[in-house]
């Protein structure tokens, strides 16, 4: 055994690691937009463990990865060289493609990953965003299940911090990635985070794409300003802003998110990542309130529903289903508004409950049965001081 | 003295507060209650669950429990944990200081708002510190010894003992949703304290710092400027010798040259200019454009100075009106750049027409500064934002 047989055994136990479950929602994110085939850019810091989990990702999605440091390489490299054959005159220049694009090429699928993006001469980075948005490479054209995802620097850091011209911008999911120091702490230690590979379900497709495109649609008709918003500052235009294209982009994620069942988080990120955070907020917060129980349903059938898990929301639909009763006050619809209020009780927040309660309170006829339910919220009004008189 | 919890006067205490505040309800009714009789009183996570001390609410009347409410949902709502990991390296070592400089920045508002908070609060004025300020800058501001605070990791960040390490509760994307939510019903409503108000304002018109929004400019016209030409096939390439054939394209990548035109006259005040001026001087070295590429020109009526070497120091400001940068970016053309920047007030002339072959960029000091011509990238420097 030679002195470097120790070395090398020693350097291949240094890299070896475990992982562990996880739910990283910035992960998850990154791997619905890849398999949803839309190109992403991450910005980040350099070294800070992007290569491992797209070597992650690639092997959970059974993809061959190919990674191309961006700032060592020439623009040939990304659009190929000319060859001068014998009779350039009569054959034209062909432009030969770089291997790893053919090794794609050949396979006809993988994720090709292009790092340091921001670091490359400006030549260097045309090319490769021509690889990204045509998806050419020379005279060779990239097969469509071909994945991609670069990397750069984001503009604030002082390093190569790089701006992107609004259109490209306006092609790619961006996705912010920074790592918990905890994260990184624990990885040093052997152990990072999985990457779960969302599974779409072929048999879910059809009315997943019927569901997004009546999201979609509903949204923009309510806010017809997000459709087309370019930021005023420089910073924001290199980054996700509301388009036509952009939304498009969502529309395909959200069908993705609904027939693989990712995690909400993750979807609010890649549709932040591809429409801006702004739009994506405000879209992601019109999706949880379609998801809420519709309260004329609710009342028919007070058994039946489940109470949203989070406070706000459960706010929301009491104070909806309150509503409904104050719009049709008979008696079966007011005492299914206390089967419905008693739910807060038992969850444990007669609080949130509490205002509902009061107002539909109000609404007894005076040969209406008190119902027991009400002890519950007499407590909490009381001791708040704004029982209502 | 310990016990359990009175869940029931928390939560009256809760309702008390999203009743008188209904923009908080939102964000107040999100926090999920975990008892626990190791936290002092009470105190946030990351994940918005609130550790309460039975005993503390044993002994805290309704009314000052509800404003405790307040002050830990205020926390969340400032995103105080995001911010306390965003600080300068080394200056936030002591979670404790850092707690306190947050609890300066949200009681100043809770207390001019009339709430009756516990007697043993701290604001600025504990520390003889005015009101109205962020916690960064309290931090900076603080005397040296301060009082130990601990609302938690959804203040200062760092984990505490008492809490949970599961992943239920809100998440990042959702805490802002709730923000985002929050400050949208703060705007629509007319009785908002000055400080929700400002804080609702910040993010919804989520205002860029100056400081990036300059170097943003200067970074996109220089890229454009060194963009122009880099390879090129005119010249064969070195490496064109090894492959028979093939035909190498060679790097010619222009270093791209600025000039700077400072507007010597008018109401600019001195700070703002070295500001401006070292957050392009830093730019510009950043993206490897050096002092001999850079030229800096003093203009007020006619141009006064021509310098080719910059620091804010040597910048005289003349005062006075009459300023004409048509004169000051006409000279500065004669050394061919490929950027101008001008820091101006703004109350100047400008060219008619774009340049041909040069981008202008305006940096605008001064509130009341007009906007120029549509063509130029004009990034208003606004010392209120530091
Ligand atoms: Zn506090």
């Amino acid at each position: 055994m030679s002195a470097l047989d120790g070395a090398d055994a020693l350097i291949a136990a240094t890299r070896a690691h475990r992982t562990e479950p996880s739910a990283d929602p910035r992960v998850e994110a990154l791997a619905l937009a890849v398999s949803a085939n839309l190109p992403v850019l991450l910005w980040g810091e350099p070294g800070i463990g992007k290569s491992a989990t797209l070597q992650q990702l690639a092997t959970g999605l059974g993809l061959p990865m190919e990674t191309v440091i961006a700032s060592v390489h020439e623009p040939s490299d990304f659009a190929g060289l000319p060859i001068v054959g014998d009779s350039p005159a009569t054959d034209g220049v062909p432009m030969a493609p770089p291997d790893w694009a053919v090794r794609l090429a050949r396979t006809g699928s993988g994720l090709v990953f292009f790092d340091e993006l921001s670091s490359a001469p400006p030549a260097v980075q045309a090319a490769l965003l021509r690889v990204v948005l045509e998806r050419r490479v020379g005279s060779l054209q990239l097969p469509d299940p071909v994945r991609v995802v670069a990397a750069a620097n984001p503009p604030t850091s002082a390093a190569d911090g790089w701006h992107l011209a609004p259109p490209l911008a306006n092609r790619f999911v961006h996705l912010q990635w920074t790592h918990d120091p905890r994260t990184v702490a624990r990885g040093l230690a052997g152990t990072w985070p999985a990457v779960t590979v969302p599974t779409v379900r072929p048999e879910r497709a059809r009315t997943s794409l019927a569901r997004a495109r009546g999201a979609l649609a509903g949204f923009l008709t309510a806010r017809p300003g997000l459709t087309h918003h370019l930021p005023e500052d420089a910073e924001s235009r290199g980054g996700a802003w509301p388009s036509p294209r952009t939304w498009e982009m969502v529309l395909r994620l959200l069908t993705f998110h609904y027939s693989a069942r990712t995690s909400t988080s993750a979807l609010a990120l890649a549709v932040a990542g591809a429409v801006g955070p702004g739009a994506g907020m405000e879209f992601v917060s019109y999706l949880e309130n379609l998801d809420l129980p519709d309260p004329e349903r609710v009342l028919a059938d007070p058994s039946a529903f489940e109470l949203p898990g989070r406070g706000d929301r459960q706010l929301a639909f009491l104070t909806a289903v309150i509503a409904a009763v104050q719009a049709e006050a008979t008696r079966p619809r007011w005492e299914a508004g206390w089967v419905v209020l008693q739910k807060a009780v038992d969850a444990g927040v007669p609080d949130v409950a509490a205002r509902a309660a009061a107002d539909l309170a109000a609404l007894r006829e005076p040969q209406w049965p008190v119902p027991a339910t009400v002890d519950a919220f007499i407590d909490v009004l009381s001791l708040s001081g704004r029982l209502p008189g | 003295m310990s016990g359990t919890l009175d869940r029931t006067k928390l939560l009256a205490a809760r309702y008390r507060a999203a009743i008188d505040r209904p923009y908080l309800a939102t964000a107040l009714f999100s926090i999920t209650v975990v008892e626990s009789a190791r936290v002092p009183t009470m105190g946030v996570d990351r994940r918005w669950r609130c550790y309460v001390s039975p005993a503390f609410v044993a002994r805290t009347p309704v009314p000052e429990l509800a404003a405790v409410w307040i002050h830990e949902v205020a926390h969340l709502l400032r995103d105080h944990h995001g911010r306390a990991t965003r600080l300068p390296p080394g200056t936030g070592d002591d979670h404790y200081r850092v707690n306190v400089a947050q609890d300066c920045e949200i009681n100043d508002d809770l207390v001019a708002d009339r709430l009756p908070l516990p007697a043993d609060r701290v604001e600025p004025r504990t520390y003889g510190l005015r009101a109205g300020l962020v916690f960064e800058k309290y931090l900076q501001l603080l005397p040296k010894e301060v009082r130990s605070v601990d609302c938690g990791s959804g203040a200062h960040g760092v984990d505490r003992p008492w809490e949970h390490d599961d992943p239920g509760g809100v998440s990042d994307v959702e805490a802002e949703a709730i923000r985002r939510d929050t400050a949208r019903q703060l705007r629509s409503r007319g009785d908002v304290p000055g400080g929700w108000r400002r804080w609702a304002d910040q993010l919804l018109e989520s205002k860029v710092d100056w400081r990036r929004q300059l170097a943003g400019a200067v970074r996109e016209a220089v890229a454009w400027a060194s963009g122009a030409v880099d390879y090129a096939y005119q010249r064969p390439s070195r490496r064109s010798a090894a492959l028979r054939g093939v035909i190498l394209p060679s790097l010619r990548r222009p270093v791209p040259r600025v000039a700077i035109v400072v507007d010597t006259s008018g109401s600019m005040g001195e700070p703002e200019l070295a500001a401006a001026l070292a957050e392009v001087a830093a730019v510009l070295r950043v993206v490897g454009v050096g002092g001999n590429r850079t030229t800096v020109l003093a203009c007020d009526a006619a141009v006064q100075v021509t310098r080719s070497v910059y620091s804010a120091a040597d910048v005289q400001l003349a005062g006075g009106g009459g300023t004409d940068l048509r004169v000051g970016v006409a000279e500065a053309l004669r050394s061919r750049p490929h950027v101008v920047i001008v820091l101006t007030d703004g109350f100047t002339p400008w060219p008619d027409a774009p340049l041909e072959r040069t981008r202008l960029i305006a940096g605008l000091i001064g509130a009341q500064a007009p906007e120029p011509p549509g063509w130029i990238t004009a990034v208003r420097v606004d010392p209120t934002l530091q």
